[in-house]
């Protein structure tokens, strides 16, 4: 297995906003450029930290992973680029809103899940940790395609996955291997 | 004597004009047959949900008013809704409380803290710009002008009694993916 890396924050922040000029095209609105819907996790909290300082990107942070949901739903049929911030313990929290608005509802929402705790010389599914251990499983047991971020060389995964998500309709996830530079 | 939710769809449908409405739990049914057009999309499935997927249609939406029917028991499911929305502050949201302190459609126990629950008091806390109590239809009709149009986010909590319908006794209606389809369509138009 090769080692995974940390991913620089701007290096995400900067894919973040190529996605949503994708996804703007000319539509007449372009403030904000998108939304970033979180609940705050620790293994990306570098890239919440540089999104403070982003004017072109608009953040919420909300209490709970279901709210984040309902948020990024709402955004999402009134056509505004959204991607959905959380770790793995809020997946595990959420999952009957991810049932009943993203799959039940056809609702295309593109999380980036952070494994807080993932061991760097782990197959997150050999983790010692259960919610790191779980993750993956569980997205495959509710369908969920999904991918992880090893290193700066996996960010293509980023609009690719979002686009999953639109093309299906539904859920997809990119899940950050290891916290965030 | 509470209101009866029906009058106070009927009330509301008449006067909301353009706006988003988002009904839950035991207001779907009735809404369904008072206001059945695409401009509304009801949530259950999902409790406590309607809140935060109101906020995201009035963020998305800023020139158009958005209405939430949410309930007591909902509601209690995702009480951080109420700081996530005021945080924020869309001034086109009315979250409207039916509050009827029990769990109607499942066989009606009591909601936690059942009548004592003063949820004006927790939405005032958490920052929405205006939040108060509503007991009667004539009170309603007074302050419906403000509650519609005025700048939010504003919290009614209306004292209801039951529904004659729940999810539960009137399941039809539209699939919530083909309600999704609908009202994304109208505002994307």
């Amino acid at each position: 297995m090769a080692m995974p890396e940390s991913v620089p924050a701007p290096l995400i922040i900067d894919t973040f906003k190529d996605v949503f000029r994708a996804e703007r095209g000319g539509a007449r609105r372009q403030d904000p450029l998108g939304w970033i819907i979180s609940v705050p996790d620790t293994h990306q909290k570098t890239v919440l930290a540089a999104l403070d300082k982003e004017r072109d990107v608009r953040v919420l942070t909300c209490s709970t992973e279901d709210e984040a949901n309902g948020v990024a739903a709402g955004l999402w049929m009134t056509g505004e680029p959204v991607i959905v911030m959380i770790q793995h313990a809020g997946l595990y929290a959420s999952v009957n809103t991810l049932r009943g608005i993203a799959m039940d509802g056809r609702v295309p929402i593109f999380y980036m899940i952070g494994l807080l705790s993932r061991e760097r010389d782990k197959d997150p599914r050999d983790s010692k940790q259960s919610m790191v251990r779980f993750a993956e499983p569980l997205l495959d047991l509710f369908g969920v395609p999904h991918v992880r971020l090893e290193g700066p060389d996996d960010v293509h995964f980023i609009p690719e996955y979002y686009r999953l998500s639109r093309e299906r309709r539904g859920p997809a996830a990119v899940l950050v291997g290891l916290a965030t530079s | 004597m509470a209101m009866k939710p029906e009058d106070v769809l009927e009330i509301i449908a008449a006067a909301r004009g353009t706006a988003i409405c988002i009904p839950t739990m035991t207001t779907s049914p009735a809404w369904r047959s008072i206001a059945p057009d695409d401009l509304s999309i009801g949530c259950v499935g999902f409790m406590g949900g309607a809140s935060t997927l109101g906020l995201g249609l009035a963020l998305g939406s800023p020139d158009r008013r958005v209405i939430v029917f949410d309930g007591d028991g909902s509601l209690c499911m995702q009480l951080g809704s109420l700081p996530t929305i005021a945080g924020i502050g869309p001034r086109n949201f009315t979250h409207l409380l039916f509050k009827n302190n029990v769990y109607h459609t499942s066989g009606s126990q009591e909601t936690p803290g059942g009548d004592g629950v003063d949820y004006v008091m927790m939405a005032r806390g958490a920052g929405y710009k205006e939040a108060f109590a509503v007991r009667t239809l004539d009170e309603l009709r007074a302050r419906l002008p403000a509650i519609l149009t005025g700048e939010g986010p504003i919290f009614v909590e209306l004292h209801t009694g039951l529904a004659e319908k729940t999810p539960m006794t009137d399941r039809g209606g539209v699939p919530f993916h083909e309600q999704v389809e609908k009202l994304r369509a109208r505002l994307q138009a």
